[in-house]
């Protein structure tokens, strides 16, 4: 009966049973959390900020037991919230990206004013391609639609900063600033954003604990 | 559904003509009953509409006060539609031709059109819809999409990521079915795909139906992949004997051989779904295991025999040896088989003993094994109780229809069990207990429904049952020490709820009811399974006979077990495989297997279903009614049945539960049995249909 596919069965992994899953959050990200929970009639609901939390917990990306752990802690499928985790492009699944996300705008208005120029020389400095990440950890180049910043074109959005138009010179600069800045912007990026979603009374509680 | 009468009805025009539907009602299921068909790919009568495929786009307009009708500018999905007064719907313009068109030659563009080598290939409603009302012709000449064409999601389900078109049915069934979510679509746009979490395995008890319920051939069976295409195949209606529901399936065989096993519709039992012991365990039938030969000891080996020599040889000693002899039976048999080993055992041998209960513990009063509800009274219950073991794996599709009471009915449920169990996760209250503790805890939560008070967690269970529930129990409860003392339990909590005919202790074979029914027990004085062995052990039972059963899977004293059919004098093993017992046999009869041999099943909530020889048996295995028919003969000279319908009919007359069964009757969903106390009463037949 077994003649296409043999013996596959013990090579196929098993997902780990949740209680087996290591929850990482650190404190301050539990309380995070457990505000975030307040916000919500469940805790499905919550999938998107749980998620960001755990990008920053995990330094600025979501390996498996990331997406382990925030279902675990919202009771949900790891394949549901691995679903909604690479849905976005802005959740990070499956491979780290270096302490700098650099993403090149290539979309209409942006490729018409020299996006591929900028892109290129980006690759040729870094040694990369779009979607890999260089040696020392340091930069990842991600190509992206549209950023919504036409006027600024050709732009780039590092972390939560959009910087255009830019020349030659300026990614030379930039590069120069983001070796010398030690906190990763990705994972700075990602706290941003999860504290845009607590309310004052909320962040207020999550200092007390 | 809820029942149309209590809803309010409404007025629609589909195609011109005018229909009374339930409000609310989808489009898709109103054009029905008009007859007429909306072709879909991602609706499925059993799941939520998610409209995501547009399939099932119609025209829709709304009558005006004057009479005319003003149409919507855009065609709309039917499955998501609901029917509302004046509610214009076109089901057949020229417009939606033109959708329908679109919409296909869309899902074909990222589609691989590999047919010619696709499992559903024959049975695919993409292929249907297809050459029914999609473009002839491809306008898409540039390289396809090319994605992993194999890839293993469980030992059971292959998917085929280049032939999915997204629709999300099998996600669907994960989320609302069988509620253990373990696909999810991953990524999104033209690179969503479904999948498990990172490609692990896919452990759902339940994953089979994923490949019936896809619309292409995108998840395929494993085991049957590439082995047949269905127009190769025939099929019979038949039933699973892995477990004591009964479920309906279709049995599709070639040459002889069985290929596949479809879940069968039937509403009453199992709906749609087979659980995956069912759908995959069956390979059985084939295996090399098989018993096919007549074998008699010699000397100290077993030798080749045939019928009329084993018959006249077994006929002797068992005879020969009255009431010292004795039969145990296993959980497959037929109740014809199961009235006429009773008949040999009591009127031929001349013995009392015997016995069909394998558990630890063997209740003495009947009551302890009763049954009152049927399993789709679950979806209509005040609240669930299910007690003991985890009921997903031991009655697979009535944790289904449970799930389902929770899920669409709103049907409260409470789990007291020594294990976490799958039906936790949706339990309203969950009581653990330590094995042993189980009466004391029944007995407090029986006081707290009769009158408060209590610890916490029995607090929130006592409150949901108190207005009367439905138990969900098994034979398992005798496993536990204090196996009839947690019946009396049991059937004290459900008086003290008010719901004494909520009490039911299921079977848990696929004939174990049909065994209750038939009184396949120790007569007057006899004995029971547990003194059978001891009896055989010590040499007081000199010829023991096995049917369809191996003690040493079946009984938890291996000691016991091996020490009987060493000692005993003469036993004869009558199985479908070669088990361990066969190693100890004086004779071995081989066995049909449920597809060979037409009979008859009872299932848990006592409905007897019939079930057809479908392929030929293998070797020279008979039925064992036949078997005892033929032993009949060589002793007594009794005149033999013609055939199982016959034997039903002698059934009909010496049971009074079953007055009134008979093959002709039991075409379609089977019938269920009177109760015992109002057997006589013979109007408890229904369904019937043939
Ligand atoms: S695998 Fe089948 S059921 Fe699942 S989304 Fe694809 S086409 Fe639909
Ligand atoms: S095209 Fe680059 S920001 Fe809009
Ligand atoms: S069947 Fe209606 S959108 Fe798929």
């Amino acid at each position: 009966m077994d003649i296409i596919q043999i013996n596959y069965r013990d090579s196929r992994p098993k997902a780990p049973p949740p209680e087996n899953v290591e929850l990482k959050f650190s404190e301050r990200a539990v309380r995070e959390l457990e505000q975030l929970l307040t916000h919500y009639p469940d805790k499905k609901s919550a999938m998107l900020p749980a998620l960001w939390i755990a990008q920053r917990e995990y330094g600025g990306w979501l390996p498996s037991n990331a997406i382990a752990e925030v279902a675990v802690r919202l009771d949900r499928s790891y394949a549901e919230v691995e679903g909604v985790a690479t849905f976005y492009t802005m959740y990070h699944p499956g491979h780290p990206v270096g302490k700098h996300l650099i993403e090149v705008c290539t979309c209409l208005t942006c490729s018409v004013c020299g996006a591929y120029r900028i892109a290129d020389y980006l690759k040729q400095k870094l040694g990369v391609d779009y979607g890999e990440t260089t040696e020392d950890g340091m930069f990842t180049l991600e190509e992206v639609e549209c950023l919504d910043a036409c006027d600024r074109a050709p732009v780039l959005q590092v972390g939560d900063q959009y910087i255009g138009p830019v020349t030659r010179e300026d990614v030379d600069k930039l590069l120069e600033r983001l070796r010398n800045t030690a906190e990763p912007t990705s994972v700075k990026l990602a706290d941003e954003i999860v504290q845009t979603q607590l309310h004052a009374s909320d962040q207020e509680k999550v200092r007390k604990g | 559904m809820g029942s149309a009468a209590e809803q309010k009805l409404v007025k629609i025009t589909v195609n011109g003509t005018e229909v009374e539907v339930p409000e609310g009602e989808l489009i898709v299921e109103s054009v029905k009953r008009l007859g007429l068909e909306i072709p879909i790919f991602c609706y499925h009568p059993r799941m939520k509409p998610v409209g995501m495929c547009r399939m099932c786009l119609v025209e829709v307009g709304f009558k005006q006060a004057d009479g005319s009708v003003r149409m919507m500018p855009k065609p709309q999905a039917g499955c998501t539609l609901p029917a509302s007064e004046n509610l214009v719907v076109v089901t057949d313009s020229e417009s939606i031709h033109r959708d329908r068109k679109g919409v296909l030659e869309f899902l074909l563009a990222n589609h691989p059109l590999d047919c010619p080598i696709c499992d559903r290939g024959g049975e695919c409603p993409l292929q249907n819809n297809t050459i029914f009302y999609g473009p002839s012709t491809s306008r898409f000449i540039e390289v396809k999409r090319h994605l992993p064409k194999a890839v293993p999601l469980s030992e059971y389900v292959t998917l085929d990521l280049e032939r999915c078109i997204q629709c999300g049915r099998c996600v669907r069934f994960t989320e609302e079915i069988s509620g253990d979510s373990q696909l999810a679509f991953r990524f999104r746009g033209a690179e969503m795909q479904p999948s498990t979490f990172e490609l692990t395995d896919f452990t759902s008890k339940f994953s089979g139906n994923v490949i019936e319920v896809c619309p292409v051939g995108a998840l395929t069976s494993s085991k049957y992949r590439f082995r047949s295409r269905p127009w190769d195949l025939e099929t019979k209606a038949s039933i699973c004997t892995e477990c004591g529901n009964g479920c309906n399936v279709w049995l599709d065989y070639r040459s002889g051989k069985l290929v596949r096993i479809n879940g069968r519709t039937n509403e009453l039992v199992n709906e749609e779904w087979t659980c995956d012991r069912g759908k995959f365990g069956q390979e059985y039938i084939d295996s090399p295991e098989r018993l096919d030969r007549v074998l008699l000891r010699k000397a100290d080996a077993l030798h080749e025999s045939s019928w009329p020599e084993a018959m006249d040889a077994i006929a002797a000693r068992f005879v020969e040896s009255g009431d010292s002899s004795a039969m145990l039976v296993g959980p497959r048999a037929t109740n014809e088989d199961l009235y006429l080993a009773r008949e040999i055992v009591t009127k031929t041998f001349g013995s009392r003993n015997l016995d069909h209960r394998w558990t630890k513990n063997l209740p003495n009063n009947p009551e302890a094994t009763a049954v009152h509800s049927r399993i789709a009274d679950f979806e209509t219950a005040r609240a669930i109780l299910i007690f003991g073991n985890d009921l997903s794996d031991e009655q697979p599709i009535l944790y289904l229809r449970v799930r389902k009471a929770w899920s669409q009915f709103n049907v409260p449920v409470v789990v007291i069990s020594d294990r976490a169990t799958s039906a936790d996760a949706f339990a309203e209250a969950v009581v653990r207990y330590a094995p042993g503790e189980e009466v004391e805890i029944l007995t407090s939560l029986s006081g707290m429904v009769r009158g408060g008070g209590g610890s916490e967690d029995l607090k929130r269970a006592s409150e949901i049952l108190r207005g009367g529930f439905l138990l969900a129990a098994s034979s398992s409860v005798f496993n536990s020490a204090s196996g009839e003392a947690t019946a009396v339990a049991l059937r004290d909590l459900c008086a003290s709820a008010g719901t004494p005919d909520g009490y039911n202790l299921f079977a848990l074979g696929a004939n174990e009811q049909g065994a209750r029914d038939l009184g396949i027990l120790p007569t007057e004085g006899g004995k029971d399974t547990k003194r059978i062995l001891e009896a055989c052990a010590s040499g007081e039972v000199k010829s023991l006979w096995l049917l369809h059963c191996d003690p040493f899977s079946l009984y938890h004293d291996r000691g016991l077990v091996e020490r009987a059919l060493e000692n005993v004098e003469f036993l004869v093993v009558q199985d479908i495989l070669a088990t361990e017992a066969t190693l100890f046999a004086s004779a071995v009869l081989p066995s049909c297997s449920h597809a060979e041999y037409e009979g008859t099943y009872t299932n848990i909530e006592r409905r007897v279903q019939r079930v057809p020889r479908i392929l030929p048996p293998k070797g020279s295995a008979r039925p064992p009614w036949q078997v005892f028919c033929d032993l009949r003969l060589a002793a007594t000279g009794a005149m033999p049945f013609f055939g199982p319908s016959e034997v039903m009919e002698a059934i009909a007359k010496e049971h009074s539960q079953f007055a009134g069964v008979s093959y002709s009757g039991l075409a379609g969903e089977g019938c269920v049995l009177a109760s015992a106390d109002s057997a006589l009463a013979s109007a408890g037949i229904e369904g019937g249909g043939g």
